[in-house]
């Protein structure tokens, strides 16, 4: 079980909460078992599990939310969203943005990413902590390799607004600190 | 390449998605150009920090739970 960790950590991503991500874990799993017979000796063992995992929490998410599908996002052109890139020669606030980040904390990273929209939030998650390839997520999930990628620059720039934010909004010393 | 197709390209060249001919652009404008560099710089550190925020591991009761389930 050697990817189980990264599983693990997608799953805790997706569902929010420990005892859910153990089961969309343990699902996995059992699929796994059941459906060893369709992995091809030989193809990456580790993006089949992903899939298997990415494909039960799809199901999961569309039982319980209204989550269903981001076809109006997707079907922007890529050159549409490309034409948000900030202007390199405008006023970057450079020191002020790379400072900001220094007082982001784990706890707001998670945050931010599990507050990122479903389809947004396991490519994000997939590419940027899992490290797999445009291609290997565009058939983990089925999708065509631009959406994808316009999935990752829309969650992306989602996730780095919401860093932002926390970065500049003041501590919160009383958030949940019960004695 | 110019700042615009630099910047459209980034998302790519952090992800390392880009051919070499690509890459080599990327890089030679980057290394002349301060404002893309942080650009890229800011880019980069964003993901060391999601990357570091997500490195929990599994739980061991987890391990034996599926292992005993395949049995």
């Amino acid at each position: 079980m050697e990817h189980i960790d990264g599983l693990y950590r997608t799953a805790l991503r997706l569902t929010r909460n420990p005892a859910d991500a153990e089961d969309l874990v343990q699902e996995t799993y059992l699929r796994a078992f059941r459906f060893r017979d369709r992995f091809q000796p030989g193809s990456n063992l580790r993006a089949w599990l992903f899939k298997i995992l990415s494909n039960a929490a799809i199901s999961r998410f569309r039982h319980v939310s209204h989550e269903t599908g981001d076809t109006s996002l997707d079907d922007m052109g890529e050159f549409d969203l490309y034409a948000h890139v900030v202007d390199p020669g405008g006023s970057l606030g450079e020191s002020a943005e790379n400072t900001a980040l220094n007082s982001i904390l784990d706890v707001d990273v998670r945050r931010a990413l599990e507050e990122l929209p479903e389809p947004f939030r396991l490519a994000v998650i997939l590419s940027d902590v899992e490290g797999f390839s445009y291609k290997e997520i565009a058939d983990m999930l089925d999708i065509p390799l631009g959406t994808v990628m316009s999935r990752l620059f829309r969650g992306r720039r989602i996730l780095r607004n919401k860093l932002d934010e926390y970065a500049r909004s003041p501590v919160q010393p009383s958030e949940g600190k019960g004695s | 390449m110019n700042c615009r197709e630099v910047l459209v390209r980034l998302d790519q060249f952090v992800d390392r998605e880009l051919n070499p001919e690509e890459v080599r652009e990327v890089q030679q404008h980057l290394d002349d150009c301060p404002p893309c560099q942080h650009m890229y710089r800011y880019e980069a550190r964003v993901r060391r920090l999601v990357r570091h925020a997500c490195s929990e591991l599994a739980p061991a009761s987890l391990r034996a739970r599926i292992l005993h389930k395949q049995d």
